[in-house]
C-alpha cells in the first residue's frame, strides 16, 4: 500500500537524513512548547493570587500601579521625601520627583542628576503616573498569622485528617477484600449495591443525618460527625482496591492460608504488600478530601468555631470582607499545603489507576 | 493440652470442622465479616436517612418545634409543583452539568491524547501541574475567581478587556463555574491518560500499517479501547457535579454550592428550617440523579466497549 510505503520512506529518513531529524526535532519543540504555554494559560490564574497577596495595600488602590508586586518610588531632597513621577519630555519619559507641585507647571528634580536643581515642567502634574520599581512585601502574611490562629487550625485539620484516614482505611481495605476474595451468598448484588450508593447525592441524606446528629446523638460542636462516617468505608475507594486486589494471584493467599495463615493474616502480609500503589492512591485522594472539606463542618461545627478546620481561616475573610492582597494571601496558605503533598507524593499517585475493567 | 490451642486463632478456628457449617457456609460468613462495616454503614447512613427523608418529606417537620409535626400528605409535593423557584432551580442544577461535564471530559480527553505522544517531555510535573488545580480547596478558588473578576482592579478586565477595548461583562462571575470545571479534570485526565498507556501499541501499528492517520486513529482506536475509562470519569464528573462523593472532592460548603437545587434545599432547610418541604425536594432530586445515572449506565451498552472480565471467583 502506498501509506505503508511512504512509512518506510520516513523510517528510512529517521536514521539517515539530517533533513528529517531536523523535521523530527522541530515537530517535538512545537508539541513541547505548545502543551506548556497551554499549561502555563491554565495555571495563570494563580499568578493573580500570587502577585496579588505580594502588593501592599496602598499599591492596590493605585488604580494605574502595574500588576506585578511593586512599591512607589520616593527620593529624599534635602531632608524631605518626594514621590517620584513618569514624567514625559522631549527626551523621552524620565522619573522625576515632585517637589513643587502646582496645577499648571510644577518643580522636578532628577534624583539621577540632582546636581542639575529643580526642572520648571509645564502641565498638571495629576495626569502624571507614580512610578514603581519591582519590590514584594511579607508583611500580609505577618499580618494573617497575627490575626488568625493558625496552629489550632492546623491542629484541627490534623485530627480530623489523621482519624478519618484510619477509618476510611481500614474499613475501606477490610469491605474490599471481602468483596475481592470470599464467595459470599448476595455478594454480587451487594457489590453493585455498593457501587450504586456512590450516585446518592448528599442531599438526600442531609436533612435526616443533621436530625440524627444533632438530636439523637447531640454530636453538634465535635467532630465526630465528620469522622464517624468514615468508619464505615467510603464506596469509590472499596471499589479501587477491590478491582486491585483482584489482580494479585489467588493461589498467593492460597499458599499463605495452607501455611496456616487466617484471613487478617493473609489480608495483612499478602494482599496489602503487593497493593501498596492503590492503598496509597486511595489515601492521597481521602487526604485531599478531608482537607478541602467544608460541607460537613461548615454545618456541625458552626457553633463550635474553634473547633474548625484550615479551609475556614480563608472563609472567615471571605464574610468579614477584607482587603483583596489579605484574601489573597489567606488562599495561597490555603493552598500551599495540598500542593506540597502531590507534589510529594507525585511519584505514588494513581500510577496505576488504569480503569479497564469496570463492570457494570 | 497443646500450647498453640491455648491461643486464639481465627484462621484455625475457621478451618476446624463445625458440624453443621460447610467449607462454602464459612467463607460466606467470613467474607460477611468483612463486609460488616460496609453494610452497617449503608444501613445507618444512607438507607435510613433516605427513608427516613421519605418519611419527612409527608410531614411538616420543622426543626425548633418537632412536637408539633403533623402528617400532611403529599402537600409538600404539590406544593413543590406550583413553586417557580424549585423548579428553577432544578433545571439550574441541570444546566450546571450540562455545562461542566462536557468540558471536564473534553478538556482531559483532549490533554490526555497529547500528552500520550512520545515527544513530550518532563511527563512527571507535566501531570503534577494538570492535577494540581484539582486539590486546591474550594474556598481559596472561591477567592481567587472573585479576585479576577472584581471590577475595576480584577485582571480580566484590566489585561484582556481594556486592552481590548471591550466594554465589561455584566456578569463576570459566571466565569466561576467554567474555571471550576477546567480546573477540575485532574482526576478524568489521569485515568484516561493511564487507560491510553494500556493499549497495547502492536494495534497502532497494525492500523498505520493499514494507513490509518493519526485523527483515524485516535478515533477509532483510542477512544473505544479507553471508554471504560471515559465511562468512569463521566461518571465521576456527574456525581461531582450533583453534589454527590465523588473521587475527589474539592469541598465547596453547601452556601456556595454550584448546584442551585442543593443551594435551595439547603436555604429551605436552614433559612427556614423547613426540613418536611426540604426533604420532598431532597427526594424529587434524587429520582432526577437516579434516573439520569440509570440512563447513563443504560446507554453504556451502546458505546462501552468492557473487557472481558477475567473473574474466577462466582458470585
Amino acid at each position: 500500500m502506498l501509506n505503508s510505503r511512504l512509512q518506510g520512506f520516513r523510517r528510512l529518513f529517521n536514521v539517515s537524513t539530517l533533513t528529517f531529524r531536523l523535521w523530527n526535532f522541530t515537530g517535538t519543540a512545537t508539541v513541547n512548547l505548545l502543551l506548556w504555554a497551554a499549561i502555563l494559560a491554565y495555571l495563570s490564574p494563580l499568578s493573580y493570587m500570587f502577585a496579588t497577596a505580594l502588593k501592599t495595600n496602598s499599591q492596590l488602590s493605585d488604580s494605574l500601579a502595574p500588576i506585578y508586586p511593586a512599591t512607589a518610588m520616593t527620593y529624599t531632597f534635602q531632608g524631605n521625601n518626594y514621590d517620584v513621577y513618569e514624567v514625559p519630555t522631549e527626551d523621552g519619559v524620565k522619573q522625576w520627583a515632585l517637589v513643587n507641585p502646582s496645577r499648571k507647571e510644577s518643580e522636578f528634580i532628577d534624583p539621577v542628576h540632582p546636581e542639575l536643581g529643580l526642572i520648571h515642567w509645564d502641565g498638571s502634574w495629576r495626569s502624571l503616573h507614580k512610578a514603581y520599581r519591582p519590590s514584594v512585601t511579607f508583611n500580609n502574611f505577618v499580618t494573617l498569622w497575627n490575626n488568625i490562629d493558625y496552629p489550632n487550625h492546623l491542629r484541627n485539620s490534623l485530627i480530623v485528617v489523621v482519624l478519618a484516614e484510619l477509618g476510611v482505611l481500614c474499613s475501606s481495605i477490610a469491605v474490599a477484600y471481602g468483596f475481592a476474595r470470599f464467595r459470599i451468598p448476595g455478594g454480587r448484588f451487594l457489590f453493585l449495591l455498593c457501587i450504586a450508593t456512590i450516585m446518592i447525592p448528599d442531599s438526600i441524606t442531609l436533612v435526616p443525618s443533621f436530625v440524627i446528629f444533632t438530636r439523637v446523638l447531640d454530636w453538634n460542636g465535635t467532630f465526630l460527625p465528620i469522622i464517624v462516617p468514615h468508619f464505615f468505608g467510603s464506596a469509590i475507594y472499596i471499589f479501587l482496591l477491590r478491582q486491585n486486589f483482584k489482580t494479585i494471584p489467588r493461589e498467593m493467599d492460597e499458599a499463605a492460608m495452607l501455611d496456616g495463615a487466617g484471613p487478617l493474616r493473609t489480608l495483612v502480609s499478602v494482599i496489602l504488600p503487593q497493593a501498596v500503589p492503590v492503598v496509597v492512591t486511595v489515601a492521597l485522594l481521602q487526604f485531599f478530601n478531608i482537607w478541602n472539606e467544608m460541607r460537613m463542618s461548615s454545618l456541625y461545627l458552626s457553633s463550635a468555631l474553634d473547633l474548625r478546620t484550615m479551609p475556614f481561616t480563608a472563609q472567615a475573610f471571605v464574610s468579614y470582607g477584607f482587603t483583596a492582597e489579605m484574601l489573597q494571601a489567606s488562599a495561597l496558605v490555603l493552598i500551599i499545603i495540598p500542593v506540597l503533598v502531590l507534589f510529594v507524593a507525585q511519584r505514588f499517585f494513581m500510577q496505576d489507576m488504569v480503569v479497564t475493567g469496570i463492570e457494570k | 493440652m497443646e500450647i498453640t490451642k491455648s491461643r486464639f486463632n481465627i484462621g484455625e478456628w475457621l478451618r476446624r470442622p463445625r458440624g453443621h457449617l460447610t467449607m462454602r457456609q464459612r467463607e460466606g460468613l467470613v467474607g460477611f465479616l468483612f463486609l460488616l462495616p460496609w453494610i452497617l454503614g449503608f444501613v445507618l447512613l444512607k438507607a435510613i436517612p433516605i427513608l427516613a427523608a421519605l418519611g419527612f418529606s409527608f410531614t411538616d417537620f420543622k426543626m425548633l418545634e418537632p412536637e408539633n409535626t403533623k402528617f400532611i400528605g403529599l402537600t409538600n409535593y404539590i406544593n413543590i409543583l406550583k413553586d417557580a423557584s424549585a423548579g428553577s432551580s432544578l433545571f439550574g442544577s441541570i444546566a450546571v452539568l450540562v455545562q461542566a461535564v462536557p468540558i471536564e471530559l473534553g478538556v482531559a480527553l483532549g490533554l490526555a491524547a497529547v500528552f500520550s505522544s512520545a515527544r513530550v517531555r518532563f511527563k512527571g510535573l507535566f501531570r503534577t501541574l494538570v492535577f494540581m488545580p484539582s486539590v486546591i480547596p474550594a474556598i481559596a478558588l472561591f477567592i481567587i475567581v472573585f479576585g479576577l473578576v472584581s471590577p475595576g482592579s480584577g485582571w480580566i478586565e484590566r489585561l484582556i478587556l481594556d486592552p481590548l477595548n471591550l466594554p465589561p461583562i455584566a456578569n463576570l462571575f459566571s466565569i466561576f463555574p467554567i474555571l471550576l470545571a477546567l480546573w477540575t479534570i485532574g482526576p478524568g485526565f489521569l485515568i484516561m491518560y493511564g487507560a491510553m498507556q494500556s493499549v497495547p501499541p502492536e494495534v497502532y501499528e497494525a492500523a498505520r500499517v493499514d494507513g490509518a492517520g493519526p485523527i483515524n486513529r485516535f478515533f477509532s482506536i483510542t477512544i473505544p479501547m479507553i471508554s471504560p475509562a471515559i465511562f468512569f470519569s463521566l461518571v465521576i464528573n456527574m456525581i461531582s457535579s450533583f453534589g454527590g462523593v465523588a473521587l475527589l472532592d474539592r469541598g465547596l460548603p453547601f452556601s456556595q454550592s454550584l448546584s442551585p437545587m442543593e443551594s435551595y434545599i439547603n436555604a429551605q432547610m436552614f433559612s427556614y428550617s423547613k426540613l418536611g418541604y426540604a426533604s420532598a425536594l431532597a427526594w424529587i432530586m434524587f429520582i432526577v440523579v437516579m434516573v439520569i445515572t440509570l440512563a447513563v449506565f443504560r446507554s453504556a451498552k451502546y458505546w462501552v466497549h468492557f473487557p472481558e472480565e477475567e473473574d474466577n471467583v462466582e458470585f
